[in-house]
């Protein structure tokens, strides 16, 4: 309850530090709506040539891409402006202000940036996913629409932790955006289906940089196509890499105040 | 007697800070192989504050002070040596002892710069989950204070530095913490409002009994503050105790001003002449010297006014920091 207050206050001040911006607004509108038109004439182009790519029939991949606006939303949304704050913070030194408050300094780092225009990406998102399935005529049984939001949830977690383990390399190294950069291009590869690239890029989409769990996996789970055993992974994946990121995030508290020293 | 709030003992704080030589050359081979330097920052202090004090803890820059308060505050680990504060080892950071103290930087804002102050207080509040009444209560009395009434509604960036500094510490007493560490909280504001936060501060203790360590520049800050005085240099502690006995130990002059008619009259045999305005003479004398010298000028010369000063405080924290240890 009380973190719930917490979420509620954070996202108010988002609203509110935002709100003098009014034509942010506009422009991360124009932006998503350019990205968008720019991803579907793309397919397009594709499937005018073909009408399958790596065993995606043209209305799945729309689905990807409605999946891939809604996790980039999310981390758009929270994960990417609390973790640039993070490494900000470390830099300046201003962290103090938050490692003084009586609450786990992790969840309020997470927590405490959001850039509510993102959730533009989000709404898009689920547009063009339900455009995609009204097309596809599947319908989305109650297990399906389960599986989907166990994945979704667990790419999220899974994203969040690799950032969180990326933004607490500050605490070693005190600039590591460029990191975040290189993240940011992986992640524009996970629009298209992960099983379109060679091996070894798959593997390293699928396990160096996680964003096959954030975005084919969750759409394949709405399409039927995922497997018992992906869904079991993902989830065990994203546990771990959440008690893998908690692990470095105390490690890299410790490193601040000079305690492994 | 009760136990102290504030325990230090032979606290120590070492920084390994990575060094390097100026060039590319060298700046390449440091992303290889660091050398590491160890920097004592504080090296073997030891205090203890009472409940409801205010000390001033003094000393040039580097001299380890902001270290010690962010051990005090549990931001730094110590190297060696042990504390506590309100029963709690601080660098353990528990939530019940973070949710007693405060740590104010006036150099750093923790407020939210495109929104008013007062949701920022609201934030807050959600954090140190402080109920409702008590969240009003006190946030009536600090604007009552503090005079914030018209501020609290403006966004952060278009108040005052002096303005953003009250709301800075408003914003940090919310929770009513009982140990309240302040670190410069009055650089770089004008001198009213500097008295003003002086002011608010001694209230802020008489009224709720709260210990108060505040580091300072300004003398007078600590002159209107604190009866008690903490000066380290180079890590080290210097003295420890009243102010006045501060200025005792340290100075080794006096300053007798004298009224004459004029200044025609030479007193260069009586002592060091300062200054001299009007008939006004401003003499230095060595301090054991003093009533005899005064003794001299009284049955030497028409005197029609004299007085025996000591020197101003800032003149003899100087002293103390060019000494080091007495």
């Amino acid at each position: 309850m009380n973190y719930l207050r917490l979420v509620w206050a954070f996202f108010r001040i988002g609203v509110m530090s935002e709100a003098a911006y009014r034509i942010n607004f506009f422009i991360q509108l124009f932006q998503s709506l350019l990205e968008l038109a720019m991803s579907l004439a793309g397919l397009a182009v594709i499937f005018s040539y073909t009408n399958s790519l790596g065993g995606w029939s043209p209305d799945e991949v729309l689905a990807l891409v409605g999946v891939y606006f809604l996790i980039g939303g999310i981390i758009g949304l929270v994960i990417q402006p609390g973790m640039e704050q993070l490494i900000e913070d470390v830099r300046e030194g201003t962290l103090d202000f938050t490692l003084t408050k009586p609450e786990d300094a992790q969840l309020l780092v997470s927590l405490r940036q959001v850039d509510i225009w993102r959730l533009v990406d989000i709404v898009m998102g689920f547009g063009v996913l339900a455009a995609a399935l009204l097309r596809l005529g599947a319908h989305v049984g109650t297990s399906q629409a389960a599986a989907f939001g166990i994945m979704l949830l667990a790419g999220a977690v899974i994203i969040y932790s690799f950032w969180l383990i990326l933004a607490t390399l500050s605490f070693w190294f005190v600039r590591v955006e460029n990191i975040l950069e290189i993240f940011q291009s992986m992640y524009e590869a996970g629009r298209w289906p992960i099983s379109l690239y060679p091996g070894w890029l798959r593997f390293a989409l699928t396990f160096i940089v996680p964003v096959a769990f954030a975005v084919t996996v969750p759409t394949e789970a709405l399409t039927g196509r995922l497997s018992g055993t992906t869904l079991l992974g993902a989830v065990a994946l994203s546990v771990v890499l959440l008690a893998v990121s908690r692990l470095i995030w105390l490690r890299g508290l410790r490193q601040y105040s000079g305690a492994s020293a | 007697m009760t136990d102290p709030v504030i325990h230090l003992h032979d606290l120590h704080k070492i920084y390994v800070v990575s060094e390097r030589e100026s060039g590319i050359l060298a700046a390449l081979q440091s992303l290889l192989h660091r050398e590491t330097e160890n920097v004592p920052a504080v090296d073997g202090i030891s205090f203890d504050l009472n409940a409801g004090e205010v000390v001033g803890f003094l000393g040039p820059n580097g001299a380890g002070k902001t270290t010690t308060l962010k051990m005090l505050s549990g931001l730094l680990h110590p190297t060696a040596g042990d504390g506590t504060v309100l029963g709690y080892v601080p660098w353990k950071r528990e939530k019940e002892f973070l949710r007693r103290i405060t740590l104010v930087m006036g150099q750093r804002n923790q407020l939210v710069w495109d929104i008013p102050a007062l949701d920022s207080f609201e934030l807050n509040r959600a954090i140190y989950r402080i109920p409702a009444p008590d969240y009003q209560r006190m946030l009536s009395e600090l604007t009552d204070l503090l005079e914030l009434g018209p501020l609290l509604r403006k966004p952060v960036r278009n108040l005052s530095l002096g303005e953003r500094m009250k709301c800075e510490i408003a914003a940090a007493l919310l929770h009513r913490p009982q140990v309240v560490f302040l670190d410069e909280p009055t650089i770089g504001l004008d001198v009213t409002m500097q008295r003003r936060i002086r002011t608010f501060l001694s209230e802020y203790n008489r009224r709720y009994g709260a210990t108060i360590l505040l580091t300072s520049h300004y003398m007078a800050d600590v002159e209107a503050l604190c009866r008690r005085v903490i000066v380290i240099h180079h890590g080290r502690l210097l003295f420890d105790g009243d102010l006045s006995d501060l200025v005792q130990r340290f100075t080794a002059h006096k300053t007798i001003v004298v009224r004459l008619a004029d200044c025609q009259t030479d007193l260069h045999s009586y002592g060091d002449v300062v200054s001299c305005d009007e008939g006004s003479f401003t003499l230095r004398v060595p301090k054991a010297q003093t009533a005899h010298v005064t003794e001299r000028l009284l049955a030497d010369l028409p005197v029609i006014d004299l007085l025996v000063e000591d020197p101003p405080i800032e003149e003899v924290i100087e002293r103390v920091f060019e000494q080091g240890a007495p």
